[in-house]
């Protein structure tokens, strides 16, 4: 009965944060809210009496991924006053793509003789390592990999620009222009033989110096930027 | 009910052990960092000045509590709880002597690392929700630093439990007591590893050296810039909770716990070693506090990068052989 309770209420707020986190219009707000979310989901697990997943859920999801997710978001600087609500094309798609998982994974579930309540002692956590590295190595070796290419691919999607033509908007392309034509006679000015006396010789390669990382390193921030 | 009840005496009693141990701790650390000074520290209220954290706690709590008009209300109240009730949860698990132990879980080397990386959650969101650019520099250092810092934390926890073959913390100390401490044999997987759990616990409590989410001298007071009273009294003794809990993990993982000499015997010896045990690493992290200075963020994370987390990684893999080619073992 209490479990019942407790399980009707976790629910609740589970979908009550999941909601919030899609609906959020602020980015940090949304991934503090997926936070609440991935915590509810450990109590869920933990409520079947599923210790290990359920620390596992809070050490890596919650202690993981949000803070990264955080740290993300935080480098990126979208966290000043940018509005990420998504327009009302998106969420008419949203809604039919969550819909249509939803209702498969529901006929899925409710398809399957799967129990709602833990079945017998539950399993030691060197039964689930021996499981795990015995017989289903050749997923868990599977999902490795996949999360590997996530990876690769994640940073190829991101670092597009590097590869190919670089996407930016004119502002970014005169004023990347302007940097390397003045970098540019930053150096033609430090490499020619002054005719000046040594005092401004000893002042000069500093400058150039000086000029050089300032401009390499702000470039890229435009372009994170944009 | 029973375990209700059972629960609930037992959360009183260790929340209340830990936060009395905290204050005494704050009074004994102003005494001692004193003496190394050449100063007297506290003396005014009570005898020594005993009684001054408690003064402290009466003046904290009459002060005017604010919350900044540009930041983020709920948040703000939200952080300095979240941050203390993390550091407390994880006393929940810890073993005492052989019987008293608030929940034996059988994860509870799991438990401990996955509230402790809560906290880092908590300090961002304080730093965030001040809305002040030193408090959110703050966020953002802690946030790096337990990134790096938790990967050598966890993998150094794993050598003690796959030395026993438990994820139990009492599981664990029952095998050091049949056993050796785990710093001591093996040592090669053992000292490292509580050498390494030990500096990642003081970089996760962000206690100097490894204090730059807060560096007072850069960044006014890091996260709590904005704090005052209570709130900020939460913080400050939330980090001692955490050190201290964090004391009597370690020394339940790697220094043996309640195990010693005549303790299967008289049980409330295992509850005087675990003490005497918890509050020497403490006294540990308040002496290294006083004689070295803060790392730069750059060395705070080449040093977790290059050293601790290959270190650890190296030493599970020894502790795995170990567990493979010694017999009698498990």
């Amino acid at each position: 009965m209490i479990t019942t309770i407790g399980f009707g209420l976790l629910a609740a707020l589970l979908v009550g944060s999941a909601l919030y986190v899609v609906r959020a219009t602020n980015l940090v707000h949304s991934v503090l809210g997926l936070g609440v979310t991935l915590s509810i989901t450990a109590l869920l697990y933990a409520l079947l009496e599923a210790n290990f997943v359920a620390g596992v859920q809070v050490l890596l999801y919650v202690g993981g991924v949000v803070t990264l997710m955080i740290f993300g978001v935080m480098v990126t600087r979208r966290h000043d006053g940018i509005v990420v609500r998504s327009d009302s094309a998106n969420e008419v798609r949203g809604l039919l793509g969550g819909g249509g998982i939803f209702v498969l994974l529901a006929l899925s579930i409710l398809e399957s003789d799967l129990p709602s309540s833990p079945v017998g002692p539950a399993p030691s956590t060197a039964s689930l390592a021996s499981e795990l590295l015995g017989p289903h190595v050749v997923a868990f070796e599977a999902l490795s990999m996949l999360l590997l290419a996530a990876i690769v691919g994640a940073i190829v999607i991101a670092r597009r620009r590097d590869f190919g033509e670089p996407r930016q908007d004119l502002v970014t392309r005169a004023r990347a222009a302007r940097e390397a034509l003045r970098v540019e006679a930053l150096r033609a000015e430090a490499e020619a033989p002054s005719p000046e006396p040594a005092a401004s010789d000893a002042a000069e390669p500093p400058r150039a110096d000086e000029a050089l990382p300032s401009t390499d390193g702000s470039v890229p921030a435009q372009e994170a930027s944009s | 009910m029973s375990a209700l009840l059972r629960g609930f005496v037992y959360g009183l009693l260790v929340v209340n052990a830990v936060l009395l141990t905290s204050a005494v701790n704050i009074w004994f650390e102003r005494k001692f960092s004193a003496r190394m000074q050449s100063r007297v520290g506290p003396t005014r209220v009570g005898p020594l000045g005993l009684l001054q954290p408690f003064a402290d706690v009466a003046k904290l709590m009459s002060k005017e509590d604010t919350v900044p008009a540009s930041g983020n209300r709920v948040l703000f109240t939200a952080a300095p709880l979240l941050a203390t009730v993390c550091a407390l949860a994880a006393a929940a698990v810890v073993p005492f002597t052989p019987d008293v132990v608030a929940a034996d879980l059988d994860v509870g080397v799991l438990w401990v690392l996955a509230v402790g990386s809560i906290t880092t959650i908590a300090i961002f969101m304080a730093g965030w929700a001040s809305n002040n650019k030193f408090a959110l520099l703050g966020g953002m250092r802690s946030i790096a630093q337990a990134v790096s810092y938790e990967v050598p934390l966890v993998l150094s926890a794993m050598v003690p439990v796959v030395l026993s073959g438990t994820m139990s913390l009492s599981g664990i100390v029952t095998w050091q007591s049949e056993h050796l401490w785990i710093a001591a044999w093996p040592l090669i997987p053992g000292l490292p590893a509580f050498v390494i759990f030990f500096l990642a616990m003081t970089a996760e409590a962000n206690r100097i050296p490894f204090d730059i989410p807060e560096a007072e001298s850069e960044l006014v007071a890091g996260v709590t810039t904005e704090y005052s009273g209570m709130k900020f009294a939460l913080f400050y003794v939330g980090e001692y909770a955490h050190t201290l809990v964090g004391s009597a993990i370690a020394s339940a993982l790697f220094l043996g716990g309640w195990s010693g000499p005549m303790a299967a015997t008289m049980p409330w010896l295992g509850l005087v070693y675990m003490v005497v045990k918890t509050l020497f690493l403490f006294f540990m992290i308040t002496w290294v506090r006083w004689s070295l200075v803060r790392f730069r963020s750059d060395q705070l994370l080449a040093i977790c990068w290059k050293w601790l987390v290959p270190i650890s990684v190296g030493l599970v893999l020894v502790a795995a052989l170990w567990v493979e080619l010694v017999p009698g073992v498990h």
